[in-house]
């Protein structure tokens, strides 16, 4: 297990995801693969950053990672106000609009995505990514496919 | 993060290197949106050396498509790294944006692309 405990600030994004793509390159994840799970914790990261501490940047978030034999779990913690999970889904993508990418890309990379209801105080974010590429998963070219 | 204006033969380079995120994509964004409202008639971001593009980035780039809507701006990218391109390709922006391999493609090719006018 490794936890790593950053403030809000963008600039300090990059550790986070150098963290990532270091341990899921030791869990057995080909390069495109940890690239892309670096890019789901970097965006939940900065959904984090920009709207639940709404940017500021002397706030706290921790990332915990776990390498399972079959699996990597990640906790995303935050001491910001209760999220709505219900309004957190990805945006359909026949619209043309800067924003709500980020959630889509969550989603296309990670198999499990859900928010630990009993965390008291904040929001505790739990993605899985399974070794065996169980959901969504990258391929050799680093573009998302789905796999049964 | 680094963004370095060039003209050449009336039309903006922007070279673009490291990683475009949430703390680096407000550069992005000044220099493109600078670029565009100059009134020049074409914009090219020069992708080869973005290591890493996040949401913010891509955002930054569909704003910045969108306003050429407004200005009639030519606009194309080009050099994408496989992961930058995945990631358009993701987000079902790769057919959006006009997209070229290499510079002298783009800046032979940009002067006969239509302005962008919406999806």
């Amino acid at each position: 297990m490794m936890k790593i405990a950053i403030s809000s600030e963008p600039r300090l994004l990059n550790i986070l995801r150098c963290v990532v793509k270091f341990r899921t390159q030791q869990a057995g994840f080909s390069n495109p693969e940890c690239e892309c799970l670096a890019l789901a914790i970097d965006e939940a990261a900065a959904n984090v950053i920009r709207h639940t501490y709404g940017c500021r940047h002397d706030a706290l978030l921790a990332l915990e990672l776990h390498n399972l034999p079959d699996r990597v779990e990640f906790f995303l913690e935050d001491w910001g106000p209760k999220v709505c999970e219900d309004s957190i889904r990805p945006r359909p993508l026949d619209e043309l609009r800067p924003g709500g990418l980020g959630t889509f890309f969550i989603y296309s990379f990670m198999d499990e995505c859900s928010y630990d209801r009993d965390f008291k105080e904040g929001n505790r974010l739990k993605l899985v990514k399974y070794l065996s590429g169980k959901g969504a998963r990258c391929n050799n070219e680093g573009s998302s496919e789905k796999s049964g | 993060m680094k963004v370095q204006v060039r003209n050449l033969d009336n039309i903006s380079v922007l070279d673009c290197s490291g990683d475009v995120d949430l703390y680096s994509s407000p550069l992005l964004r000044d220099a493109l949106m600078e670029e565009i409202k100059a009134d020049g008639p074409s914009v090219l971001v020069n992708m080869s050396g973005v290591t890493y593009i996040d949401s913010s980035g891509i955002a930054t780039l569909v704003e910045g498509l969108q306003l050429t809507r407004q200005t009639k701006t030519r606009f194309g990218l080009y050099g994408l790294r496989p992961n930058a391109r995945s990631v358009l390709e993701l987000a079902r922006l790769h057919k959006v944006f006009t997209i070229f391999e290499t510079e002298p493609e783009a800046l032979e090719k940009i002067g006969s692309v239509k302005p962008f006018v919406g999806i």
